[in-house]
Parts: C-alpha cells; sequence; structure tokens
C-alpha cells in the first residue's frame, strides 16, 4: 500500500530525529488512532493523555520499526492501544463497561466489513466467524474496548476462569486458523 | 514456559486482558527473549485488522502543541524542560512559579528530616507549600502504593468550604482526584488504585464546596501543592 509505505519513511525520519516527520505522522494518524484509544478509554480526557504518551514513544522507538514484521499503520496502533491499555491500568480500569452499547458496536456485521478492507482482515475475519460466539465477543470485547478478564465476566455474567479460559482457548484457534 | 503458553501469554498481552503486573513482566522480558518478542509481534500483526472497528475521531484541538512541548529538545538546558514539562493546558499556570521557587529552600529541611530516618525503598516525598512558600502538609508516598498527609502548619478552612486532593502523574493533563480531607484532620491516608504515585507527580489540595468538586477537576483556589521526589535523591 502506498500510503502505508510513506508513513515507513516518515517513521524512517522520526528514528533520524526529523521532528516534522513526527507531525505529519500525527497529522495523518491522530483522527484514527484517537478513535483507537477512546473506543479502550471511552474518556476524550482520557484518550488525549494515551495518544500524547504515545506518540511520546513513536519518537523514542520509531527506529524499532521493523517493516518486515507489519505495516507501520499496524505498529503505530499497536502503540497507541498499549499506551491507553496502560491508562486504563493506572485508572485501575474504573471506566465505564455498562454502556449498553459497548461491545454491540464491535460484533455488529458492518463493523466486522471495516476489518475485511484488506486480505490480512479478510483472513482474520474469516477465523473469528468460526470461533464459538462466546469466544468472539471475548476477543473483540478485550481488543476493541480494552476491557479486562474480569470486566468481560461480568458483562457475560460468566465466572472469571472460565472467561480467561475461553479468550486462551479462541486465541490459539485463531492463529492456528490463521496459520 | 512452553512455547505454546509463551504463544498463549503473548496474545494476552497483545489483546490487553494481562493485569498490570503480568503486563510489565511481558515488557520486561520482551528485551532478552527474541522468541517472544517473536510471538508478541506474530500477535501485533494477526489482530491488528481489528483497530479498523474502533470508529475515527478527531482528537482535541492542541494535542499535537501539548505533545510537541513534551518532546525532549536539545537545545533547552535541562532544568528548563522540567519546568516546561509541568505545565499543562486546563491547570492555572501561576502556582508553578511560586512552587519552583519555593521547592528548593524547603528540601534543606526535608534533608534533615530524612537523615533521622532509615530509608529502606527510597519512599517518594514533598511538601505541600502555601502561595506563601510556607510548608503546610509532609507527604509520603510509597511507590506505587499509599500516599500519607500529615499537616505541620495547619489552616483554617473557611465553615462551608472542604478540602480536597489531587494528584497529577506527569504528562497527565487531568488531576486525579484523592478524596476530601476533614477540616479538623492533622493527618491523612490514602491507598487508592486510581494513581500509582511516581517521582515527579504534582500533589495538590484545592478549597472546594462541600461533597467535592462538582465536576470532578478542581475547581476552586489551590491551598497548597508539591511535587514527589524519590527521598534517595536529596
Amino acid at each position: 500500500m502506498a500510503a502505508d509505505q510513506d508513513l515507513a519513511r516518515l517513521l524512517r525520519g522520526v528514528a533520524a530525529g526529523d521532528r516534522g516527520a513526527l507531525r505529519r505522522v500525527y497529522e495523518a494518524q491522530s483522527a484514527r488512532l484517537f478513535g483507537v484509544a477512546n473506543a479502550i478509554l471511552r474518556d476524550r480526557d482520557a484518550a488525549a493523555d494515551a495518544l500524547h504518551d504515545a506518540f511520546l514513544r513513536v519518537g523514542q522507538r520509531a527506529a524499532q520499526y521493523d517493516p518486515a514484521r507489519g505495516a507501520a499503520a499496524a505498529w503505530l496502533a499497536g502503540v497507541v492501544r498499549h499506551a491507553a491499555l496502560d491508562q486504563a491500568r493506572r485508572r485501575g480500569r474504573e471506566l465505564p463497561s455498562d454502556d449498553p452499547t459497548l461491545g454491540d458496536a464491535a460484533v455488529a456485521p458492518e463493523a466486522l466489513e471495516r476489518v475485511s478492507a484488506d486480505a490480512e482482515g479478510r483472513r482474520l475475519r474469516e477465523c473469528l466467524e468460526e470461533l464459538e460466539e462466546k469466544n468472539r465477543s471475548g476477543i473483540l470485547l478485550a481488543f476493541v474496548h480494552g476491557l479486562s478478564h474480569s470486566q468481560i465476566a461480568a458483562r457475560l455474567s460468566l465466572p472469571i476462569g472460565t472467561v480467561k479460559a475461553w479468550i486462551r482457548r479462541g486465541l490459539l484457534r485463531l492463529r492456528d486458523c490463521m496459520t | 514456559m512452553t512455547p505454546e503458553e509463551r504463544d498463549a501469554m503473548a496474545g494476552e498481552y497483545v489483546l490487553g486482558t494481562l493485569e498490570a503486573a503480568a503486563a510489565r513482566e511481558v515488557e520486561r522480558s520482551l528485551a532478552s527473549d527474541a522468541a517472544l518478542r517473536e510471538a508478541v509481534a506474530g500477535w501485533e500483526a494477526r489482530l491488528a485488522p481489528l483497530t479498523a472497528l474502533a470508529p475515527e475521531e478527531a482528537p482535541p484541538p492542541g494535542l499535537w502543541e501539548r505533545i510537541e512541548a513534551s518532546l525532549p529538545r536539545a537545545d533547552v538546558a535541562p532544568s528548563q524542560q522540567r519546568f516546561e514539562r509541568w505545565r499543562f493546558d486546563h491547570w492555572r499556570p501561576n502556582p508553578w512559579k511560586w512552587f519552583a521557587l519555593g521547592s528548593s529552600a524547603v528540601a534543606a529541611g526535608l534533608a534533615a528530616l530524612l537523615l533521622f530516618r532509615p530509608v529502606p525503598e527510597a519512599p517518594l516525598m514533598t511538601v505541600l507549600l502555601t502561595s506563601r512558600d510556607q510548608p503546610a502538609w509532609l507527604v509520603e508516598a510509597e511507590r506505587g502504593g499509599a500516599l500519607r498527609l500529615a499537616a505541620v502548619n495547619r489552616q483554617p478552612v473557611p465553615p462551608d468550604r472542604v478540602m480536597q486532593l489531587w494528584a497529577l502523574p506527569q504528562g497527565a493533563t487531568a488531576p486525579t482526584s484523592l478524596g476530601l480531607i476533614a477540616p479538623e484532620a492533622g493527618q491523612y491516608s490514602v491507598s487508592t488504585t486510581a494513581i500509582r504515585p511516581s517521582p515527579g507527580m504534582l500533589i495538590e489540595i484545592t478549597l472546594e464546596p462541600p461533597g467535592g468538586s462538582p465536576t470532578g477537576r478542581p475547581t476552586g483556589q489551590i491551598l497548597f501543592i508539591g511535587r514527589l521526589s524519590a527521598a534517595s535523591g536529596f
């Protein structure tokens, strides 16, 4: 993808200390990345803090991005997700998780359509659809909304041990399906 | 750990379900464990398309400027950098000035205090100062644990107001409430999972309406303020 190659080039610039390159990464990606952080934190101030931390990490770690391991956009999203998860953990994940709309968006068919924009996404989607509903919901709630095992357990009214085992089993099935 | 267990843990790390301690353990191991690094990279790549499930949303205006202000600068003296990192958008900037002036004066007194007590794990400490640089509260915090305050110079609080304690981690824009301090209290201790005391964290007490700030952010006058430092650093 041409856009991702541009992004990879910008990350090389960031690694070389070019602050203008970091700004261009921000301009090109901030709406997408802020959406990723806000889906996890569901609090715009907290999401802004997470994006702030994430861009400082991008500035420090851009040299660690290896195009052979995946797309630059995916690497950036990973940095943002972990910064948002750190925020969520610092707040004891005391974030609203009983929002009735939460999770529905993640499992709605039209939302899954967006995942299959490219070949990897289509493959992931096919494999997700082969999972049992409970395994799939657990994985989506955790990845998209940053819910912990205990929050997913509360949401699905299941014991926490069961949820842990299901998610683990779901992940390993997903891996085997995608290999 | 079997390769299967390692891969499952890497998957859970990427998924985000690991608790804070387990996630930190994975992060620590990443530097030295190539197989774990490989497993994490595999999961990042496998699950990356799911980020498309989050709807795009414009970040608040001014966020880039905030990021830029936090970036390390080669052309600015370190002390000035540190001062600039204290600035943040929605907090009144003035108290920092007098806090910066007052803190060095108090450091000498704090150092004397520390000589008389063992320091097993280098606790974090600060002295909260009044707007006239008078020491008002001694604060001691365990890293990631409880925060204890002792009044050294009790001040009257208006009868229709309460004191509310706040913490602002470095880099954060919004402080977190640590509860209300009773007007007559000479001591206060709080153990919270909402924040992890860390060096550089600002601690302040504001004057708020009964029941505490209605907005979740400080609304009243800042009575006392200080910044946590590792006691061993004095």
